[in-house]
């Protein structure tokens, strides 16, 4: 009942926050030109971000991988001495499993938003993409904040067990010599990478600290700053319902040498992790426009049921359901692109410009084709392809299909039994594995329209008022 | 490494054939650029208001100086760090000794560490504001050496102080000026819009996560928009 009120909820504020503009359409429409300009000239926008924001003093490192992202950024912190890093939430982080890494070579990771300080004291995985803990009830929070010295006394305010997380995160900014953030937008104009909060906790790791390393996927870019402006509207209105967040921060460069604060160091990691072979696959390439909103989460009708824990990995929802078949491979996440309706919702509402159902039919069709190139047909894909091409055959020709019915009919309600198939042989046990047939009507409907023509209509009961 | 990753990656990028972006669609237009002087002022405070942001007109400076005390009685403020001891010409020492608050300023300051001790032990941050957009009720502040970052976020409440005419109607207003010298880029640039907040727990909504608890806005209209009827402090407070 939570999430499906926590979706409807949060689809009903998104769309009173896109009333806002003059013309939401047209707003949209924009944005989703801006994404679609973006991969066009991705390599072109990366070099000039590198070149805007190395000439500023960032130091731009590439990653090609998530195993060469996180033996970066812990040199970084090996070289810097640090004992520990706090974070901001950053899903790419969480893409490459950063904190594992960082907290089995000796550096501790404090989450610091307070999302993902539930999730990380948890050990949980993300809930939602803008809401890592959402679901997580107030009593198991005060619980593990007790555990774990956060909190004094038990509680399940939301409200105190927040400032609790306040006050326990707060002595880690003070003296913290190291933050890691993600990245919401990087402008190829200037160089700048740009972060959008409600928390602060972002600003803190960009202020606080005298080093600051920034991770990026490499799909993040806008043209322009204006650009940058207009997309920053549209991902606060579909991320949370909101006009605009608390914080807007837009980083170039370090800080000056005359500054009293923020990072005397900034680096900013550009991650591939197989985009920019995705990149080369221009069929599927549009999920690269996602901006991360989470609007897919909200308005998808599976995941208002299941949540987010049920798709099993970092990204969930129908974004997730678009991404992680390309970078996990199509043959590992059968269930994800499978486990939809292809109700749409999810591509109405993206305003990137994401064709999620499209691509789930395409990850469907590749999966098949695999399956049935030669060397890799088993008994079940010649069963299913005969199957399927007799089925075919059938629905083709009218009175093949009529025989054909009336000869499967008998032969399934034969398995059936108190009305129920519950499994048929030759290997289809997959199907029934977690659903049951009921048993075939002993006619068909035609067979049954044909018999009620010569039934007598049956006249109204003149003794009921209410019959008409 | 990181050269050979980059040529590998950009290498893979730059194999697929490029097409001509397709022609964007003409820019949506923004409504607030057609509101005038006062709507924008009353924009701003609605806005900002909204987010339990509170919003003052002073007449002059020395109307600053009374209401920085007024908030200061009512938040019971005993220290405050302030970026400097002139806040657009609101004797901000003058506002302490007044008001028995012990003040800092950030030119007190040479070392890092001890500045940030003393960010993340006052009571309030007094700011200037170098820009405020009517569009949201949001602030613009442009970090550099006398206006560092932690005085507008480590404190529990933020105060800053805005000459009326550094009131724009869109962020476009403020960005076009802030980027426009290539030379002068700042090392941040931040938009502020009310008080820190979550609602990350069972989507319960409250200010106040890790930045400031509570928000104060003074205009100064002097020169500025035909405030000067206000009924001073407090007209168009939330609380």
């Amino acid at each position: 009942m939570f999430l499906k009120l926590f979706c409807s909820g949060f689809s009903m504020m998104r769309q009173f926050a896109l009333s806002s503009f003059p013309d939401p359409e047209a707003a949209e429409s924009y944005s989703r030109s801006i994404r679609a300009e973006v991969l066009e000239r991705l390599p072109e926008l990366l070099e000039e971000f590198e070149k805007k924001a190395i000439s500023r003093g960032v130091k731009v490192i590439w990653a090609r991988d998530a195993a060469e992202a996180n033996n970066i950024i812990l040199d970084i912190a090996r070289q810097k001495g640090v004992q520990y890093v706090t974070k901001g939430k950053s899903m790419i982080t969480e893409e490459i499993g950063l904190n594992e890494h960082l907290i089995k070579n000796g550096v501790d990771v404090y989450e610091t938003d307070l999302g993902e300080v539930i999730t990380q004291q948890l050990g949980l995985p993300p809930f939602h993409l803008v809401g890592p803990a959402i679901n997580v009830p107030p009593e198991k929070i005060s619980d593990i904040f007790l555990k774990n010295g956060i909190l004094k006394e038990p509680t399940t305010d939301p409200v105190a067990l927040g400032k609790a997380a306040r006050m326990y995160l707060r002595e880690k900014f003070r003296t913290q010599e190291m933050g890691i953030v993600g990245v919401n937008m990087a402008v190829a104009e200037t160089g700048s990478f740009i972060n959008v909060e409600n928390e602060g906790n972002i600003r803190m790791n960009k202020s606080s600290p005298k080093t600051l390393v920034a991770i990026m996927s490499l799909e993040k870019l806008v043209p322009t700053l204006a650009d940058a402006i207009h997309m920053t509207r549209i991902l606060i209105r579909n991320c949370t319902g909101q006009k605009m967040t608390s914080y807007v921060s837009f980083d170039t460069g370090p800080k000056k040498p005359d500054e009293l604060d923020g990072p005397e160091d900034v680096y900013v990691v550009i991650l591939d992790n197989g985009r920019s072979e995705i990149y080369k696959d221009l069929k599927v390439r549009d999920i690269l426009k996602c901006i991360r909103c989470g609007a897919c989460m909200n308005t998808c009708p599976v995941y208002a049921r299941i949540g987010g824990y049920p798709y099993g990995f970092t990204y969930t929802g129908p974004m997730g359901q678009a991404i992680n078949p390309l970078l996990w491979g199509i043959e590992n996440t059968t269930d994800l692109y499978r486990a939809c309706t292809l109700c749409g919702s999810c591509r109405k509402t993206c305003p990137a410009g994401v064709d999620h159902p499209f691509l789930f039919l395409e990850y469907r069709s590749r999966e098949i084709r695999k399956k049935n190139a030669k060397g890799n047909r088993t008994l079940l894909s010649r069963l299913e392809n005969t199957i399927a091409a007799i089925s075919s055959f059938g629905m083709r020709q009218g009175r093949a299909w009529i025989l054909g019915v009336r000869c499967v009919r008998p032969l399934l309600n034969f398995l059936s039994k108190d009305g129920y198939i519950r499994d048929i042989p030759f290997g289809v046990q997959g199907w029934f594995g977690c659903r049951d047939l009921t048993a075939m009507p002993d006619k068909t409907f035609h067979e049954r329209w044909k018999d009620l023509q010569n039934e007598p209509v049956p006249l109204a009961d003149t003794a009921k008022k209410d019959v008409i | 490494m990181s050269m050979q990753a980059r040529e590998e990656i950009l290498g893979r990028l730059k194999s697929v054939r490029k097409n001509t972006p397709a022609a964007r669609p003409a820019k949506p237009v923004l409504s607030e650029i057609n509101l005038d002087k006062e709507q924008l002022l009353q924009r701003f405070t609605s806005e900002l208001n909204a987010q339990t942001g509170a919003v003052y007109q002073a007449k002059d400076k020395e109307d600053a100086v009374r209401i920085l005390s007024e908030i200061a009685s009512a938040e019971g403020l005993k220290s405050i760090l302030a970026t400097s001891g002139h806040i657009y010409g609101v004797d901000i020492r003058a506002f302490g000794s007044q008001n028995n608050i012990s003040v800092s300023t950030v030119q007190d300051f040479s070392d890092r560490n001890a500045f940030r001790e003393l960010a993340f032990a006052v009571d309030a941050g007094i700011t200037s504001a170098d820009f405020a957009v009517a569009e949201t009720g949001t602030l613009g502040v442009i970090f550099y050496k006398d206006q560092p970052r932690l005085v507008s976020i480590a404190p529990p409440v933020h105060i800053a102080i805005v000459p009326v005419d550094k009131l724009y109607p869109v962020y476009e207003n403020v960005i076009e000026q802030v980027f426009k010298d290539t030379n002068k880029i700042p090392s941040q640039f931040c938009f502020i819009t009310g008080p820190s907040s979550t609602t990350d727990i069972k989507g319960v909504h409250f200010k106040g996560m890790h930045g400031p608890v509570k928000i104060f806005v003074i205009f100064i209209m002097t020169g500025g928009i035909g405030h000067e009827n206000s009924d001073g402090p407090g007209k168009t407070m939330v609380r």
